[in-house]
């Protein structure tokens, strides 16, 4: 992860911006015929369509929106991909226009009604959760957390508010730094910080409840035995 | 617990257990943590359930494919587009038509 911060750049920054800045790539690309361009666009681009597809999915939270969002982020990031600086980060490039594709009007669109902001959290809930060993949970808990079924991880995941669930996922399932999660919400870094810290309390709570409700984990509060 | 570092208490690990882990603490306070968790026994259990957990999630919430349709529209698209980037000539002869696709410089293109 950390390995990559040398090749940053202008990597994850807004295409428009982007194409001013690499006037002097662009010389240097340009010779490239528009076949050349589809052609490296098609080897380079098409292979992370999977994982812009599944972050999309977790952005629009149904099958039908993150396909449009997709399309459109990746006919967007070819009509600019003349401007991408060749070496620098093509993922977080990619991923920064979906951010941006998704919160400048797509959003407006959606299917499902929005979730209510919860980027405010009541004192005593924050109170709460510093309160449990981070999840409350003991490692041998943790073990019965792998046999849920990836559907309800997933649902939980979807139920964090959308600030939250996308530097969650960003960090967690993408593995990206805190640097390029900045870079591609266009967040400063402390931020990306206290989002993924109170997302992943959410998360880790949520986590713990459904399977309890699974009785994957005792109930704390009834250890008594009836029988 | 008793933990050796005198200057990091088992507070400070976990308050910093999640820089860690994301791998982003610089290498000198890595050594020290790292250090701190080999000899701490309840703060090495609390950064396995957070390793644990973010593990989880990974292999829970990733993996997901794109439909093959869409993958064929944008490969279509694109495609689509070259095409009308160049120049298409089409010349009705006596032996039918003939198609000629010239390319025009990227320049001109835009």
């Amino acid at each position: 992860m950390s390995g990559t911060s040398g090749q940053r750049g202008t990597s994850a920054e807004r295409p428009e911006e982007a194409a001013r800045e690499s006037q002097q790539a662009e010389e240097t690309q340009a010779e490239e015929t528009p076949e050349q361009r589809a052609a490296r666009f098609e080897r380079d681009a098409m292979p992370l369509l999977d994982q812009l597809y599944g972050a999309a999915l977790r952005m629009t939270r149904n099958a039908a929106d993150a396909e449009d969002l997709v399309q459109e982020t990746y006919l967007k990031a070819y009509s600019a991909f003349k401007s991408f600086t060749q070496g620098t980060n093509l993922k977080a490039w990619l991923y920064r226009i979906l951010t941006n594709t998704y919160i400048n009007g797509y959003r407006k669109r959606q299917r499902q009604p929005q979730q209510q902001p919860t980027d405010e959290i009541a004192d005593w809930q924050l109170a709460q959760a510093e309160n449990h060993t981070s999840s409350g949970l003991r490692s041998a808990e943790v073990e019965a957390l792998d046999r849920l079924p990836d559907t309800d991880v997933k649902h939980a995941l979807q139920q964090l508010g959308e600030e939250f669930r996308m530097v969650v996922y960003l960090a967690d399932v993408e593995g990206f730094a805190y640097k390029e999660i900045s870079e591609i919400m266009g967040t400063p870094i402390g931020t990306v910080m206290s989002r993924l810290h109170r997302g992943r309390k959410q998360l880790r709570d949520m986590l713990t409840d459904v399977a309890r409700d699974r009785g994957f984990l005792r109930e704390k509060k009834q250890e008594v035995s009836t029988s | 617990m008793s933990c050796e570092d005198p200057d990091t208490t088992c507070e400070d690990v976990l308050a910093e257990v999640w820089l860690f882990l994301d791998n982003e603490c610089d290498q000198s306070r890595r050594e020290i943590l790292r250090r701190h968790l080999d000899e701490c026994g309840s703060c090495l259990e609390h950064y396995g359930i957070e390793e644990h957990l973010k593990e989880l999630l990974h292999r829970k919430c990733g993996g997901e494919h794109a439909p093959e349709d869409l993958r064929d529209r944008l490969r279509t698209s694109i495609r689509d587009s070259v095409l009308r980037q160049a120049d298409v000539t089409v010349e009705h002869g006596p032996e039918g038509k003939s198609v000629e696709v010239r390319t025009r410089p990227a320049s001109a293109a835009e």
